[in-house]
């Protein structure tokens, strides 16, 4: 039945395009010359809610609906999932070899790694291309060439609840840990299930939490060579203190187990006094509508001894495949895709921030993203080693255990050895 | 007693009666019609034993060359990997835990089912007003998508606004949301608890509806001659109703056995196997393993297909004499 509707709707498309091709030859001169239709997957991570109208199916639906009408021959078939299981869906795709054409939301080098990943200058004109940011254009690198070509970008900053620090008597965002515990004790103790710091350490995203501690203690994934310093002596300090919060009671209970987004939303729902965010967190406490603009502010994330002056910069790339040999078409719909109007969109959909030079000087004196765009430049940014995308599935599901009840230098070193020896 | 059971299957005997004595009767046969005889009835059996050989017996070869390659988390065969992937995996910290939560999830879960389900069926083979409707009821955990099951049992625990917890709440026994109390999956322990009861739940009916069909075969005579006798209520369920609800207790805990050993969406929807994999049993950490390295997951596979195979050999071996019974 499916087959069969496949079957007339490729027909009826196949009728469609011969007869504009007859009539309108002059709309897309430079669409590829060999005349066949061509069909692109695009294999993408979902930024909104599946089945809402924010979701991103319908950003890329929009973008290859345009990018048909212009080039006819070319049908871009957009799959998107959520964050959560986007990692999942994407390894079941590649073991069953269903190679998607583009692929938004996974790092660059393990594709670069075995060769079937096009050069970002082979899929990008060049004016596009040295429009990217430097500091997330070099994310895309493998063994000095580039593959990746950052497509959003975002900062972390602290986001603090200014009536809850009201309530506790707190006058000023944490700017040590220290502060930060002794904040985050005053405000769960105000009772009505009040979480003082929400620790997302569940699978959606512990790579980050975990990387924004280590910063502040001066650790991080990889030293200035890119080896991987995971049980660094830095990192496991950091690991300690958060289990001081966490034995405290000044977090969530069980923070191995609770993701992101649920923290996320229980920030903007008022419950939460401090959590770690990406500017994607204002679209959500402007949703639940519990939280005024006065109500709440960022800060930058406190550290050890002082504010991090380095806070993660989160970039997330597109790699192109070449496993169906579709360059020509790629190429044109990655120009089409790259338009100032369509990076805009994104940024204005979901609060997140541009890739390109020219869109992020554009924003850079906003009341609310200026400051997570002025810490782009000296932003710290994840390994990009070329096993950093198992190593970091591995954090995910190993690195909460830190946190609950086992000796942080055990699990850390168990991610070291897994990293060292998943080369 | 053996008598009554046994009648039943005794009919049907006959039709194949004449062609043994045929071959008694005949003379000693050739070496070469002896052997057409013994492949006489392989044209019948062929479309089974094609079935088999292609999904069961190729697939278990697929397996075990998987896990000799090395695979890594794109797909890629980056060629052949000896033992490696078995010694990794035996080397593997999390592997010791895996294996013994996995028994422990196995054993309480048929053994709380089946206690469950003797009392069930036993109540629902009497007669009560609404029985009907009792029996339709109990189908619905067995009709649902255990998936589903398992999302409503992770919403109904939400350490925040979970109906359970705010049952608990009213009621005294959690004191805050959000706190560690209420955080029931986030405990491994509780965690493991909590999915042990909804795997109980979700396999209550089958089972139930299994020994009901036993117990409503025991023929109700059998009854009679043991009130005559003047035996008790306990003493019949433990002379008569039990001895025959045998083999039906048997298939029921058999296929059980095998579908809880290989029970996955629970826990994948409830914990994902964590933190830290202190609620994955092995064929969850088998799926958390894929996302790696394919070979490694690969290996486990056949770890616990030989799990799997020896479990029911075993449990055949024990009970031998009771399904021949049957």
């Amino acid at each position: 039945m499916k087959r069969r509707l496949a079957a007339a709707a490729t027909l009826g498309l196949s009728a469609a395009l011969a007869l504009s091709a007859c009539s309108s030859s002059s709309t897309s001169g430079s669409s590829s010359s060999g005349g066949g239709s061509v069909t692109l997957h695009f294999f993408g991570a979902d930024y909104g809610t599946a089945g809402t109208s924010n979701t991103t199916q319908t950003y890329w639906q929009n973008i290859a609906t345009a990018f048909h009408k212009q080039y006819p021959n070319i049908t871009v078939d957009v799959q998107t999932i959520d964050w959560n299981d986007f990692p999942t869906k994407l390894h079941t795709l590649l073991q069953s070899k269903n190679y998607p054409d583009i692929i938004e939301g996974d790092a660059p080098q393990s594709y670069a790694q075995e060769g079937i990943a096009y050069k970002a200058s082979d899929v990008l004109s060049e004016s596009t291309l040295a429009n990217l940011i430097p500091t997330f254009a070099k994310q895309g690198d493998y063994q000095g060439t580039e593959y990746g070509i950052p497509f959003t970008t975002s900062t972390r900053a602290l986001y603090y609840n200014k009536k809850l620090f009201a309530q506790a008597g707190i006058s000023a965002a944490p700017t040590t840990w220290a502060e930060l515990q002794a904040d985050a004790a005053k405000i769960s103790k105000l009772g009505n299930s009040t979480i003082g710091y929400g620790m997302p350490l569940g699978t959606e995203e512990a790579q980050a939490e975990s990387y924004m501690w280590m910063l502040g203690a001066g650790g991080g994934y990889v030293n200035g060579g890119g080896a991987y310093t995971i049980n660094s002596a830095a990192n496991v300090t950091a690991f300690n203190f958060m289990n001081t919060l966490v034995k405290a009671g000044d977090t969530e209970a069980n923070p191995g187990t609770v993701n992101r987004a649920t923290l996320w939303s229980d920030f903007a729902a008022g419950s939460v006094g401090m959590v770690g965010g990406s500017p994607a967190v204002v679209p959500i406490i402007q949703a639940a509508g519990k939280l005024t603009s006065s109500d709440w502010a960022t800060a930058p994330f406190p550290g050890e001894n002082g504010t991090v002056t380095n806070p993660l910069g989160v970039d997330d790339q597109i790699v192109a495949l070449n496993v169906h040999n579709q360059q020509s078409a790629i190429q044109q719909f990655l120009n089409f895709a790259y338009q100032d109007t369509y990076q805009a969109q994104f940024d204005k959909e979901y609060d997140l921030l541009p890739a390109t030079t020219s869109a992020a000087t554009a924003e850079e004196n906003d009341p609310i993203f200026g400051p997570f765009v002025k810490a782009i430049p000296t932003s710290s940014a994840y390994p990009t080693n070329a096993n950093w995308s198992d190593v970091s599935t591995k954090i995910k599901q190993t690195i909460g255990a830190a946190v609950d009840g086992t000796a942080p230098a055990t699990v850390l070193g168990q991610i070291q050895t897994f990293a060292l020896s998943n080369q | 007693m053996q008598e009554t059971v046994d009648t039943p299957q005794a009919a049907p005997a006959p039709a194949a009666e004449p062609n043994r004595r045929a071959g008694a009767a005949a003379f000693r046969p050739s070496l070469a019609r002896r052997a057409r005889r013994a492949l006489a009835p392989l044209p019948w059996l062929a479309p089974a034993l094609a079935l088999i050989a292609f999904v069961v017996l190729w697939p278990v070869w697929e397996m075990f060359q998987t896990s000799r390659q090395h695979i890594n988390s794109y797909g890629f065969n980056l060629g052949d990997y000896g033992w490696k992937n078995y010694s990794t995996l035996f080397a593997d910290p999390n592997l010791g835990s895996v294996m013994v939560r996995t028994v422990l999830w196995v054993f309480a879960i048929v053994a709380i089912t089946v206690l469950i389900s003797l009392g069930l069926a036993q109540l629902l083979n009497r007669g009560f007003p609404g029985r009907k409707l009792v029996r339709w009821a109990l189908i619905a955990p067995w009709a649902a998508s255990v998936m589903m099951t398992a999302i409503v049992f992770r919403w109904m625990l939400d350490p925040n606004n979970g109906v359970v917890n705010v049952f608990l709440h009213q009621i005294g026994v959690v004191h805050d949301y959000n706190g560690s109390q209420a955080s029931w999956l986030g405990d491994p322990t509780a965690a493991l608890w909590w999915m042990i009861a909804v795997a109980v739940f979700v396999s209550v009916p089958f089972t139930t509806y299994a020994l009901l069909a036993g117990l409503t075969s025991i023929p109700a005579d059998v009854y009679e001659a043991a009130r005559m006798d003047g035996a008790g209520k306990w003493r019949t369920y433990r002379a008569i109703t039990f001895p025959l609800l045998r083999p039906a207790l048997l298939v029921a805990v058999l296929i059980n056995l095998m579908n809880v050993f290989n029970s996955f969406p629970i826990i994948w929807t409830m914990t994902g196997g964590g933190p830290d994999y202190q609620t994955s049993t092995s064929t969850v950490y088998m799926y958390a393993l894929k996302q790696f390295n394919i070979g490694e997951s690969g290996a486990l596979s056949v770890v616990n297909f030989g799990v799997v195979i020896l479990i029911v050999l075993v449990f055949l071996r024990a009970n031998r004499s009771a399904l021949k019974e049957g």
